[in-house]
């Protein structure tokens, strides 16, 4: 069940390395975090409200520099990106975010449709790709539908087939079922794990639903008092 | 079903705001270069007709005499033309000083030659003179260039205070326009957000959001310089109704092809302005991010 292995062998899909999280001019929320992820990893990231978990994946997903020390992706250190190389980045990388970040005026197929356009593609070559995907989380008959005439779990829904549109190579989650009941909460988690077997994707899902997580046998890391540790798995971090 | 929305949403209310604000800044810019422009074309022809004009006295003669002396004038080189003042336009022209019950009776008074010399012409004092001696009659040049070079200096003091108002007036629109659009846009930040974590490069997310307000400003100040032209045409219309434009003293507003041109650059400038402030704006709100 190693999830999380240290090893110079294979570049891995996320290296932390002493990292320092948090904003400039005041002192750290997390440091020296320390951390492996390989290809194909899932693996949930916990702690209580305020710990410092969106901030570490706003980090993460390259919204926010960090403060000292390293983040390799895929064995390209972000130190050596230039912003066209952090863009390009970013476009293997799905992010859910909590609180969904959908653009009101586009529909759920325009909003999932968006990282393809700002890639430069045609509607002509994505349109069954992003069909497909939003019957795939259940939205089939949604799928000309504006947020704001969407539920919750709907919206939370697009989010997430808008993460997984361009088939990224790491996944990361914050709080995805915080806005949907148990049930729903479940089903996007399996819906995660099916993206990560399908695909070999790495997938990063911060929570503090500590119930949902029991339910899955996935390795879990936590944060508290500004550290990152392990708590489930054979986890080096 | 049309399944490529614009990436930015269509004009809101904050928006509207920005259009009515760039509309009449464009409007009221254009106006003040066109009153501006028409002001210096009134002065310049009111300097000219000032600078060319003078008048030949002469003193203990007749008017055959004199008529004799202003048709030799009237023929000189440079010269546009030269014609004796009848008495009743003396009459006239020392009224202010004798009030309504006219002249004394018996009063000396010098004879007037009102001359109109060419623009550009060679300085005709000296040959008024030597026609003078040749008819042997007494008499003095009186030119108005004392006078001519003050009301130019006070006409370029209104050129310069003209050009002065115009260029404030489009600087502080320009800096209005730049910060309208830097407020509309820092209220998107949202899909600035969106557009940077879907991997969108900062130039396209600054092209996007550049066309968009170059766009609006382009419409907007459209639509003021209109509403210049309009107003213009109206000024025009009114003025040749009343015969107002005849007045050297009021600004000639004729809607030629310079002014046309002032009208289709205004708004052009004012979609330079939003695009750049546009532009700028974006990749400064990038630049603080990762």
């Amino acid at each position: 069940m190693s999830r999380f292995r240290l090893s110079l062998n294979d570049e891995p899909a996320l290296r932390l390395d002493q990292l320092h999280v948090g904003y400039g001019g005041s002192d750290p929320i997390i440091r020296d975090a320390t951390l492996r992820l390989d290809q194909g990893d899932f693996s949930f990231l916990t702690g209580q409200s305020g710990a410092g978990k969106s901030t570490l994946l706003k980090t993460l997903y390259l919204a926010l520099p960090p403060l000292q020390g390293e983040i390799c992706l895929f064995g390209q250190s972000t130190w050596q990106m230039s912003r066209k190389d952090l863009a390009s980045m970013r476009r293997r990388i799905g992010v859910v975010f909590q609180e969904f970040r959908l653009l009101d005026h586009l529909t759920a197929f325009e909003n999932v449709a968006l990282p393809l356009r700002v890639e430069g593609r045609k509607l002509d070559s994505y349109a069954h790709e992003v069909e497909d995907l939003l019957r795939w989380v259940g939205l089939g008959d949604r799928i000309d539908t504006p947020p704001p005439r969407l539920s919750g779990g709907e919206q939370q829904r697009v989010a997430i087939a808008r993460a997984l549109i361009n088939k990224p190579d790491l996944l990361i989650a914050d709080e995805p079922t915080g806005s949907v009941d148990p049930e729903m909460g479940r089903k996007i988690f399996r819906l995660f794990m099916e993206l990560n077997k399908r695909f070999n994707t790495t997938v990063l899902i911060a929570t503090h639903d500590i119930g949902l997580i029991s339910e899955f046998d996935k390795p879990v890391l936590r944060i508290q008092d500004g550290r990152l540790s392990p708590v489930r798995g054979e986890v080096q971090a | 079903m049309n399944r490529e929305s614009p990436l930015l949403p269509h004009t809101e209310a904050r928006e509207a705001a920005l259009f009515f604000v760039i509309g009449a800044l464009c409007f009221l810019a254009a106006l003040a270069a066109l009153t501006t422009r028409g002001t210096y074309a009134a002065a310049a022809a009111w300097g000219d007709q000032i600078e060319g004009e003078f008048t030949v006295v002469l003193q203990d003669t007749d008017r055959r005499t004199a008529t004799g002396i202003a048709d030799d004038i009237a023929q000189m080189t440079g010269i546009d033309g030269a014609r004796l003042l009848s008495e009743a336009e003396l009459d006239e022209l020392l009224a202010p000083s004798f009030g309504p019950g006219g002249l004394p009776d018996g009063l000396p008074l010098p004879l007037l030659i009102a001359v109109q010399a060419a623009p550009d012409a060679p300085d005709p004092e000296p040959a008024i003179t030597t026609i003078l001696d040749q008819a042997e009659v007494e008499g003095e040049v009186s030119g108005h260039g004392g006078f001519a070079r003050q009301v130019q200096r006070a006409l370029a003091v209104l050129r310069l205070i003209g050009i002065g108002a115009v260029s404030l007036l489009a600087a502080t629109a320009i800096a209005v326009i730049a910060f309208a659009t830097h407020a509309a846009l820092l209220a998107r930040k949202d899909i600035v957000d969106v557009l940077h974590l879907s991997g969108a490069e900062d130039r396209f997310i600054a092209r996007l959001f550049a066309r968009r307000f170059w766009v609006l400003a382009l419409q907007a100040g459209s639509g003021g310089a209109l509403a210049a032209l309009m107003t213009t045409a109206l000024i025009v219309f009114s003025a040749s109704s009343s015969g107002a434009v005849e007045s050297q003293l009021l600004p000639r507003l004729s809607l030629d092809i310079v002014d046309f041109a002032i009208l289709v650059v205004t708004p052009v400038i004012a979609g330079l302005a939003a695009r750049g402030a546009a532009r700028i704006t974006v990749l400064q709100a990038l630049k603080g991010t990762m």
